[in-house]
């Protein structure tokens, strides 16, 4: 048995999707989520078992106003859709052909996927946009299958990812965090076909950087599309599935006996007990950030040990940065109040923190 | 009436009680009925406190079947479609009254028909059939139609969504009403030089759309030949209509019978 099957215990493993993979690459200094997802972990059953529970998932609504945004866009053979294309990126009027993967049966759709896109890659047949076709991707030897929302091809022999959501873009500007989300989603999507692409033999680089980004416009429900430029989380998603497919170094800090085991019983309740969960958890090192609360299942243990740490995390990653080498909340009020002597390296970070100390007080007095 | 009244109130708050009992206990069905009873309690007092008789169903009898609405819808058309446009079509110039959830056991209901007693009605609403000639998804017909016009090659859902368009720009010329109007400007919105003009004009939609249609009609023509033709050679009468059987659309039952020989 390998070190991550020994990690992740008698509890089967949990398959990634492309929302828990794109949220690998919202924080990848984290150890902790790094080893967990390597073993394939049901984070959220830990999170439970540990009392910290997420409410995490999508609301019911938002997935119903989603599928149906999703639906409009893509009625009548992606009429919309095709619209935006030929605004957006020039796409010939004769360039209209529709392939609705789905129409074979589910075990097929991968199967069939590759050979579309691999008549698509040689320029036989027709091809413009593929709906709902199902790539893999290898995340630390277990296949992910990933289902992107539209795949549009031949617009300069490139393909296109396009992404649908339904968060309003108002007046030229959508929530960054929304964008930033489905930017990392997207960028999944890119790999996957890339990966695609390279296993049959043709050039990954044929898949476009750009997204394109389909949401609401203004109040109403009508679509627009937009260009999202997804390089840089695509090298931090590559880097990212490197270092887990490079696990071991990982591994070898960690205790050999360390173990997220929930030890299910015949029922499949987890039996572990809850404070050994949490020593175990413990061992692996975790960087929290505020960003985690909407990314990542364990975010409440997370955010209580960064709590009981006092640990400058908590104040978001921008704050963390700026007190570089001061670890914790205590450390910097000490050194404010210069009632303790910087250390070798921190000289000049105790020189900003007293003058903001200083500043503090000329206010408030 | 007074008395009727405190009656009613006491009765929505036994039955207030009781769904929250039932949920307490996840009695799912008995939840259901007693918040059906309750329902029709709150009606009962809504009505009786604003002094007017408890009215019967607002809606009169439906004078045409579901079916029926639909096939006029598609003749309408005049190609496959999906069951969002078919409503819409119904509503805006046939005053349907069917909702989309009304259509979804509808393919279904028609096979089993057509299955117990074939070509019993003069009329089936059937599938449209994809390049491996099984059912495709959303896609409705009637199976009167041609099979060449039945068929869904690469370019067929374009060139059957400009078809659609043209139908309803030529219907709603004859007849303007603001529903026939804003599907139009809907659809008019995905053609080029169809204009945006609101309400828009029909005639310059469906001129818009022809242009467009003569771009992809002669390929498109070749794919449903082919598919036609194949469709005629090798699927039986039930297939023909609802399309030949994958996988996945194998009952649960016969799967499990293979999988336990």
């Amino acid at each position: 048995m390998n070190r991550l099957d020994a990690l992740r215990g008698t509890t089967p493993p949990k398959p990634h999707d492309a929302r828990a993979i794109a949220a690998l690459a919202a924080n990848p200094g984290c150890t902790r989520r790094a080893l967990m997802d390597g073993a394939g972990i049901d984070k959220d059953a830990v999170a439970r078992h540990l009392g910290f529970p997420a409410p995490f998932g999508q609301s019911p609504f938002a997935i119903t106003r989603g599928n149906a945004f999703e639906a409009l866009v893509k009625a009548d053979g992606c009429a919309e859709l095709i619209r935006m294309l030929r605004e957006l990126l020039g796409l010939p009027i004769d360039e209209v052909a529709y392939h609705d993967v789905e129409n074979v049966g589910a075990h097929l759709r991968h199967t069939h996927t590759r050979a579309l896109i691999d008549r698509a890659a040689r320029g036989e047949g027709v091809g413009t946009v593929y709906d709902h076709p199902l790539f893999t991707l290898g995340i630390a030897g277990h296949t992910a299958y990933l289902e992107p929302d539209v795949v549009a091809f031949q617009l300069g022999g490139r393909f296109h990812i396009v992404e649908i959501k339904s968060f309003a873009v108002v007046d030229g500007q959508a929530d960054p965090a929304a964008v930033a989300a489905a930017a990392r989603q997207a960028a999944v999507y890119v790999l996957a076909l890339r990966t695609l692409l390279e296993e049959l033999g043709h050039d990954p680089l044929r898949v476009a950087d750009d997204v394109v980004l389909v949401c609401p416009e203004n109040f109403a429900n009508r679509p627009v599309a937009t260009l999202v430029d997804v390089r840089r989380q695509l090298a931090v998603l590559r880097r990212q599935l490197s270092r887990m497919t490079s696990l071991d170094r990982l591994l070898d800090a960690l205790p050999e006996d360390v173990t997220f085991d929930l030890a299910p019983d015949a029922d499949g309740r987890p039996a572990r007990p809850v404070a050994e969960l949490a020593d175990a958890v413990r061992r692996a090192e975790a960087r929290y950030a505020p960003d985690c609360l909407s990314t990542c299942d364990l975010c409440f243990f997370c955010r209580d040990e960064a709590r009981q740490e006092g640990a400058s995390d908590l104040l978001g990653r921008a704050v963390r940065d700026e007190l570089g080498g001061v670890a914790s909340v205590r450390e910097a009020l000490a050194l404010a109040d210069g009632s303790r002597a910087p250390a070798q390296g921190q000289e000049e970070i105790a020189r900003l923190l007293r003058g903001a100390e200083r500043l503090r007080r000329e206010c408030l007095a | 009436m007074s008395d009727r009244l405190d009656e009613l109130e006491r009765r929505i708050d036994e039955l207030r009680a009781g769904v929250r009992r039932a949920m307490r206990a996840r009695d799912g069905s008995a939840a259901r009925a007693l918040r059906a009873e309750l329902r029709t309690a709150e009606k009962a007092w809504d009505s009786l406190v604003s002094g007017e008789k408890p009215a019967g169903k607002t809606q009169g009898p439906r004078l045409v079947t579901v079916r029926e609405q639909v096939h006029q819808a598609l003749e309408l058309l005049g190609a496959p479609a999906q069951a969002r446009l078919v409503v819409a079509v119904s509503g805006a110039f046939l005053a349907g009254t069917i909702r989309s959830s009304q259509l979804t056991s509808l393919r279904r209901d028609e096979e089993r028909s057509f299955r117990s007693s074939p070509f019993g009605r003069p009329y089936y609403l059937c599938a449209a059939l994809t390049d491996r000639l099984s059912p495709a998804r959303g896609y409705l017909t009637v199976s009167t139609w041609p099979v060449e016009r039945r068929v869904v090659g690469p370019l067929s859902p374009r060139v059957d969504f400009l078809t659609c368009a043209i139908r309803i720009a030529e219907h709603a010329a004859g007849r303007r009403s603001p529903d026939g109007d804003r599907l139009l400007s809907r659809m008019a919105r995905n053609i080029p030089g169809a204009g945006d003009e609101v309400p828009p004009d029909p005639a310059r939609v469906a001129e818009a759309a022809r242009r467009e249609l003569a771009v992809h009609a002669g390929r498109d023509a070749g794919d449903r030949a082919e598919l036609a033709g194949r469709a005629d050679t090798q699927l039986d009468d039930v297939a023909r209509l609802f399309g030949a059987t994958t996988l996945t659309t194998v009952p649960r039952s016969v799967m499990a019978m293979g999988g336990g020989r």
